[in-house]
C-alpha cells in the first residue's frame, strides 16, 4: 500500500506536535535532563531508576566522570559485573571506609528489581559510551597482529572457530567487532525463544566485550584479522 | 506564638537580644524569611544546571522563581574554567590561581549587583580551599567573599586546612564555615560532633555549617548538636538522608529531623540560616523539586 501525500503530512504534523509537546516540558518529568522517553520501556525504566535513586548526581546520567565519584565508564568492577552480581552487593553495602570526602552511600533498602534496573542502565550507558570512544579511536593501522591473535584465541575462538574472510575496510571491520549486527535484533519473549540460551549468551558476551575492549585490543584484532 | 516578626528579626540582628545572638552573623530579612526562619538555597540542588559563570543569570532567575532571597554561592558560579582538552591539570590549576590573585574586587561587586538587583542576598561564598592554595590565593578568596557581600567563606576542607585558615579569617573579618560530610573513617574529616569540637576550637571566627543530611547519615544527633552548639552554627544545609551511611531521600523520607530542626530555630529565635540542599534523585526539573522541598519546609513552620 502506498502512503498518500495527505497521510504523510498528517503523520509529520502529529510527530512534530508530539515532539513539541514533549520538549515544552511535561510536569514531573525533566525532559531536558533525562531526555525523550526511550523506545524500549524496560530501558527507560532502568534509566529512571538510575536517576531517581540519585546515581546520576555523582556518576553522571551517561557515566560522565564527575568530581571524586568513581568513573563507571572505565571501572573494572563494572566491566566484570554480570547481571548485578558485583554492582548489587556494592550498592547494598556502600563504601563507608574511604579516603574520599564523601563515602558512597548504601542502598540496602532497594529491591532486587530496582538494583537490577540500575545495573542495567549502567551497562547500557557504558556500552553506548565505549562504542563512541572506541569508534573514534584514531589510528587503526597501528595494531599488533601477534597480540590480536592472542586476544582472538583467548576471547573469541571458543565460538568463532574460523575468522573467515575479513579483508576490507578496517573501519567497517571495527564496526563489526564492536557491534555485531545480531545485537540489533529485538529480543523475543516468546516461550519457545526463552530457551534460546545460545543467542542470549552470545549477546551477553559481546556486550561484555564491548564494555571491556581497549583501543589497543581493537586495533590488534583488526591487524590480525586483516593480515590473516 | 513564638516566631519572630520581620521587624523583630531585624532588631534582633542589629542589636542582639543576648550575647549568643551577637555572636551570630547578622542577616537582612528578605522574601525567603518564613515564619521565623531565614531560608536560602545551595544551588547545587539544580542538578540540571551546571554551576558555571555562563549559567549564573539562569541561577538568579530560578532563585527568584522558587521564592528565595538568599543563596550560598559556589565559587564555580563566578570563576572561569581553565581545564580543556590538551590542557594539563597542573597548567589549568596554575591559570586559575593566577586568575584568582589578579581579579579585582569590582569583578565580584558586579556579581553581587546581579543578585542584589534580583533581591537575593549572597549569604556565604562556597569555596574549596585545600592544600594546593597559596597564601595569596587564600587571601584573594576571602577578598572575593567580602566583595560579594558574603558573611563567610564556607567549605568542606579538613581539619588540617581549617587550622591553617584561622589567621586568614581573623584578618579578613568574616567567618569561615566548616561543612561536614559523613566520612567517619578519615580523622581529618569534619563528620561528627567530636570533629566539630576540634575544628571550632581553632578560631572563634569559625562557624559550623551543619549539613544535617550527612550528619544524620553519620548517625549524628542533629537536635543535640544544635542545642549544644547553636551559638557557633551559622547555617544548616537542610536535606534528608538515611542513617548508617544511607542514601539521600526526598524531605520526610529519610532520618534527618527536618521539621524539628526548623521549629527549633524558629522557637529559639536563632539566626541560623536554613539552606536547602539535597542530592536525592528526581525525575522532575530542578525548579519543581526545589519548590516541593521548600513547600515541605514552609508547611513545617505554618
Amino acid at each position: 500500500m502506498t502512503v498518500s501525500y495527505y497521510q504523510a503530512v498528517c503523520v509529520a504534523v502529529l510527530v512534530a506536535g508530539s515532539l513539541w509537546a514533549q520538549s515544552a516540558g511535561t510536569p514531573g518529568y525533566d525532559i531536558n535532563y533525562i531526555g525523550l522517553p526511550m523506545a524500549d520501556p524496560i530501558l527507560q525504566h532502568s534509566k529512571e531508576m538510575y536517576v531517581l535513586y540519585g546515581c546520576s548526581y555523582c556518576h553522571g546520567l551517561h557515566l560522565e566522570s564527575r568530581g571524586e565519584a568513581t568513573d563507571l565508564m572505565h571501572s573494572r568492577l563494572v566491566g566484570r559485573d554480570e547481571n548485578a552480581n558485583l554492582i548489587g552487593p556494592l550498592l547494598r553495602a556502600g563504601i563507608p571506609q574511604t579516603a574520599k570526602l564523601s563515602p558512597m552511600p548504601q542502598f540496602s533498602d532497594l529491591s532486587d528489581q530496582q538494583i537490577s534496573a540500575i545495573a542495567m542502565w549502567i551497562h547500557y550507558a557504558r556500552q553506548q559510551g565505549r562504542y563512541k570512544e572506541l569508534s573514534g579511536a584514531k589510528d587503526l593501522s597501528a595494531g599488533n597482529a601477534g597480540a590480536g591473535k592472542a586476544y582472538f584465541e583467548g576471547k573469541c575462538s571458543s565460538c568463532h572457530s574460523m575468522p573467515g574472510d575479513w579483508k576490507g575496510d578496517p573501519a567497517a571491520l571495527r564496526a563489526r567487532i564492536l557491534r555485531p549486527k545480531f545485537l540489533d535484533a529485538a529480543e523475543s519473549w516468546q516461550v519457545e525463544r526463552l530457551r534460546d540460551t545460545k543467542t542470549a549468551a552470545a549477546r551477553q558476551r559481546h556486550l561484555a566485550l564491548l564494555e571491556n575492549y581497549s583501543a589497543d585490543d581493537v586495533a590488534n584484532l583488526i591487524a590480525y584479522l586483516i593480515g590473516k | 506564638m513564638t516566631a519572630l516578626t520581620r521587624r523583630d528579626f531585624g532588631k534582633c540582628a542589629l542589636a542582639g537580644l543576648t550575647a549568643s545572638a551577637l555572636a551570630q552573623p547578622a542577616v537582612t530579612p528578605n522574601r525567603s524569611y518564613i515564619n521565623g526562619v531565614q531560608f536560602g538555597l545551595q544551588p547545587f540542588c539544580y542538578h540540571d544546571l551546571p554551576m558555571t559563570q555562563e549559567n549564573r543569570p539562569t541561577l538568579v532567575k530560578r532563585l527568584v522563581q522558587n521564592g528565595f532571597g538568599m543563596v550560598e554561592l559556589h565559587a564555580t558560579w563566578c570563576e572561569p574554567r581553565f581545564d580543556a582538552p590538551g590542557v594539563s591539570a597542573e597548567v589549568a590549576r596554575e591559570k586559575l590561581r593566577n586568575w584568582r590573585v589578579t581579579t579585582p574586587a569590582d569583578y565580584y561587586r558586579n556579581i553581587k549587583k546581579e543578585f542584589d538587583d534580583a533581591g537575593v542576598t549572597i549569604f556565604t561564598y562556597w569555596v574549596g580551599i585545600n592544600e594546593s592554595y597559596s597564601d595569596a590565593e587564600i587571601d584573594a578568596t576571602y577578598e572575593a567573599a567580602k566583595a560579594l557581600g558574603a558573611k563567610g567563606a564556607v567549605g568542606s576542607q579538613g581539619l588540617a586546612v581549617s587550622e591553617r585558615l584561622a589567621p586568614f579569617t581573623a584578618k579578613h573579618g568574616i567567618f569561615t564555615g566548616l561543612h561536614n560530610h559523613d566520612n567517619l573513617s578519615d580523622p581529618d574529616a569534619l563528620s561528627n560532633e567530636a570533629s566539630f569540637d576540634k575544628g571550632l576550637a581553632y578560631s572563634p571566627n569559625f562557624k559550623a555549617t551543619l549539613d544535617v543530611r550527612h550528619f544524620t547519615a553519620g548517625n549524628g544527633d542533629c537536635i543535640g548538636f544544635l542545642e549544644r552548639h547553636h551559638e557557633r552554627v551559622s547555617s544548616v544545609h537542610l536535606g534528608d538522608r538515611r542513617k548508617n551511611n544511607g542514601r539521600s531521600a526526598p524531605f520526610g523520607e529519610g532520618d534527618a529531623p527536618i521539621i524539628q530542626i526548623l521549629r527549633l530555630i524558629r522557637d529559639n529565635r536563632w539566626t541560623i540560616v536554613a539552606l536547602l540542599e539535597f542530592e536525592h534523585g528526581t525525575l522532575r526539573t530542578g525548579v519543581e523539586e526545589v519548590q516541593l522541598m521548600f513547600d515541605y519546609c514552609k508547611r513545617a513552620l505554618a
